[in-house]
């Protein structure tokens, strides 16, 4: 990393570490992308290919997104704070290196699903996923547009999910972790909402769905950008005063 | 070095003092700056300062601004008054008090000293 | 353009212990600082305070005339090396090296050259390398950091013999090139006390003395003989000891002229003390106060 000035530092920092977690990341993508093309292929030999494989990777993402933003947050705070970073020049860099990530992964998850939609097309399958009892295709091109661009979003939810319970579990060792029980549901509950449907990890947590239901898609949104908000003010609290652990011999 | 106790930039000033009496160090020679007082003793060099600073102080070393340290023209002179008071008192003191404490007669210790005297010679 | 540092009645608490109380601490911008006190005395929870590791329970630390918390002009010039650093243990030697650069003033050159000279390998994991290494990479970001206070804190630990020598050397040669305030908190005394120009000792969680180097190294010393005559002169003892009629005593006073000859008249051998024991003397549990 070149030097950058004080003031830019925290800007700086949180893009690199994007660019870097994308980088350290980057063959998981690629085994996704194969896989997703790979095992339609090997279901057609069978069945009808319905379902959209890459939406279940996207879905795998959004998890994997919450370990990156509370994984990096745990291991990176201490080790940043000790070569002269201030709390909240660290909360900042956190929250751009959450924005680049997201966007990135959603843009991935953009294209990926229109590089399916052409692939199932050329192959006669139908690009779809499940709600409840029945399979719904995804639609008009614009549909999975429309469906691709709250992607981003999304994963902005989980990456400060996860934020708050790794800054939780750094500032207090045994109990921190303890924050995944409300927060958890919470996230994933809009998520579900979200798409009124069923994607993958324990069905039960999609009990706020339910309630959701009769709510449009913008509502939703609404409320995943107020959760996100809120996470990000949280985490930053947390932050705020935390002190380093000290260490043992 | 700088085990007998006394601080350690006495101990460098009075090492000063002594190559000067010696003729290592000449009038008007320079002497090595702080920094390199410091490396080569492993010291800090706001003790190495405080040396030089007692020496300037004393008369033995002047400064010259921006060139470095210098030893006095007076200095061999000035120091050999303070040698021999410090050696009536660091040396000849003690032996007469540990003669008296031991029973040893001062003639004989003068006996000894002449003789001694006459081997160097 | 180093950094001063203030601390005016600082106390910090661990839940109900009180780990430091009633702290007032003036360190001058460019010198260096040996920290000494014993284990739990409240070094680290010291240097902790000062670096902004934590925050204080009540209390002011200034470090450069500014209040230290969350100030990223001053942090970002502050460093504080605890003993096996701070690191992510999966990353190599050479991203912990990198990581450094988050500090406008960081020398990654100079961190390289350091990391070859003390053959610390940069492809390696950190968690790979040895405890003496560990310390040693620790120690090499610490110097690369060119900060304005540097507080080395139990560095040593690990380091062999000689590389502590070469550790001290590059450190005093850093320190020439580049004067800033330089704090080494240490239990190997007698190893740093060249280097040092002020020592401050604390003990169970407070300053038990602040002094330069010459007051401690003028302060301590033994006289021994006859134990009568010891006793004679009424000197107040930090510690004794006995051997049949011999008395050897410990104090922590300068002895002027007078108890000098008196003693010598006495046949009274006087000694001196090292930094070391006298500050073993100085924080015995089982003096009251001091």
């Amino acid at each position: 990393m070149t030097a950058p000035s004080l003031a830019k530092r925290q800007y700086a920092l949180g893009a690199g570490l994007a660019g870097s977690a994308l980088n350290y990341f980057k063959y998981w993508v690629v085994a996704a992308a194969v896989l997703c093309f790979v095992v339609p292929f090997i279901v057609a030999q069978y069945a009808d290919v319905q379902l959209s494989a890459w939406y279940y990777a996207v879905n795998c993402g959004k998890w994997f997104t919450a370990f990156v933003g509370g994984g990096f947050a745990f291991t990176l705070l201490p080790q940043y704070v000790a070569a002269g970073l201030t709390r909240r020049e660290f909360a900042v860099s956190q929250a751009v290196f959450g924005v680049v990530w997201s966007l990135c992964l959603g843009a991935i998850g953009f294209a990926g699903l229109f590089a399916e939609r052409a692939y199932y097309d050329g192959l006669g399958w139908s690009q779809g996923f499940d709600v409840g009892d029945t399979v719904v295709p995804i639609g008009t091109a614009a549909d999975t547009a429309q469906f691709a661009a709250y992607l981003p979003l999304l994963f902005l939810s989980y990456f400060a999910a996860g934020t708050v319970i790794g800054v939780a579990s750094y500032r207090w060792e045994h109990t921190g972790w303890l924050l995944v029980v409300p927060i958890l549901p919470i996230v994933f509950g809009l998520d579900v909402a979200l798409y009124n449907t069923e994607p993958v990890g324990p069905g039960w947590i999609g009990f706020l769905g339910r309630y959701l239901d009769g709510m449009g898609r913008i509502p939703v949104a609404a409320a995943i950008l107020l959760a996100t908000v809120a996470l990000a003010i949280a985490a930053r609290r947390i932050l705020t005063d935390i002190p380093m652990r000290s260490k043992r011999a | 070095m700088f085990d007998d106790g006394s601080p350690i930039y006495r101990q460098i000033a009075d090492q000063i003092k002594a190559e000067i009496m010696n003729g290592s160090l000449e009038p008007g020679g320079k002497v090595m700056s702080t920094n390199q007082y410091a490396a080569f003793y492993q010291i800090n060099p706001a003790t190495a300062q405080k040396a030089f600073r007692e020496l300037v102080d004393e008369g033995v070393l002047y400064k010259q601004r921006g060139v470095g340290m210098f030893v006095a023209e007076d200095a061999r002179d000035k120091l050999s008054a303070d040698f021999r008071e410090r050696f009536f008192e660091r040396v000849l003191a003690p032996l007469v008090r540990e003669a008296r404490q031991a029973g040893i007669p001062l003639t004989d210790i003068i006996d000894y000293l002449k003789t001694q005297e006459g081997a160097l010679k | 353009m180093s950094f001063s540092v203030t601390l005016r009645d600082v106390s910090l608490n661990y839940g109900a212990e009180a780990a430091l109380s009633g702290i007032d601490l003036d360190l001058e911008a460019g010198k260096v600082y040996g920290l000494l006190g014993r284990n739990g005395a409240g070094k680290t929870s010291l240097l902790s305070l000062i670096a902004a590791f934590r925050k204080p329970t009540s209390g002011e630390i200034l470090v450069g005339g500014e209040p230290v918390w969350e100030n990223a002009p001053i942090v970002s010039r502050v460093a504080l090396i605890r003993e096996g650093g701070d690191f992510d243990d999966t990353e190599t030697v050479k991203d912990t090296i990198e990581s450094g650069g988050i500090r406008p003033s960081f020398d990654a050159e100079y961190a390289y050259k350091l990391a070859d000279r003390f053959e610390v390998p940069v492809k390696k994991r950190v968690s790979a390398l040895s405890r003496g290494k560990r310390s040693v990479l620790a120690a090499i970001c610490g110097l690369a950091a060119r900060a304005e206070l540097t507080m080395f804190d139990e560095v040593h630990l690990g380091m062999d013999a000689p590389t502590r020598d070469a550790f001290y050397k590059e450190l005093l040669a850093e320190y020439m090139e580049r004067p800033h305030t330089l704090v080494l908190s240490t239990h190997l005394i007698d190893e740093v006390a060249n280097y040092l120009e002020e020592v401050v000792i604390v003990d169970r969680g407070r300053v038990l003395r602040h002094a330069d180097i010459e007051t401690f190294q003028g302060m301590g010393a033994t006289l021994t003989g006859p134990a009568d005559a010891v006793d004679g002169l009424g000197l107040d003892a930090l510690a004794e000891q006995r051997l049949g009629g011999t008395k050897s005593i410990t104090v922590a006073a300068a002895l002027d002229a007078d108890v000098r000859s008196r003693a010598a008249a006495a046949g009274i051998e006087i000694g001196p003390v090292g930094l070391q024991d006298l500050f073993i003397h100085l924080t015995d549990p089982n003096r009251n106060g001091a």
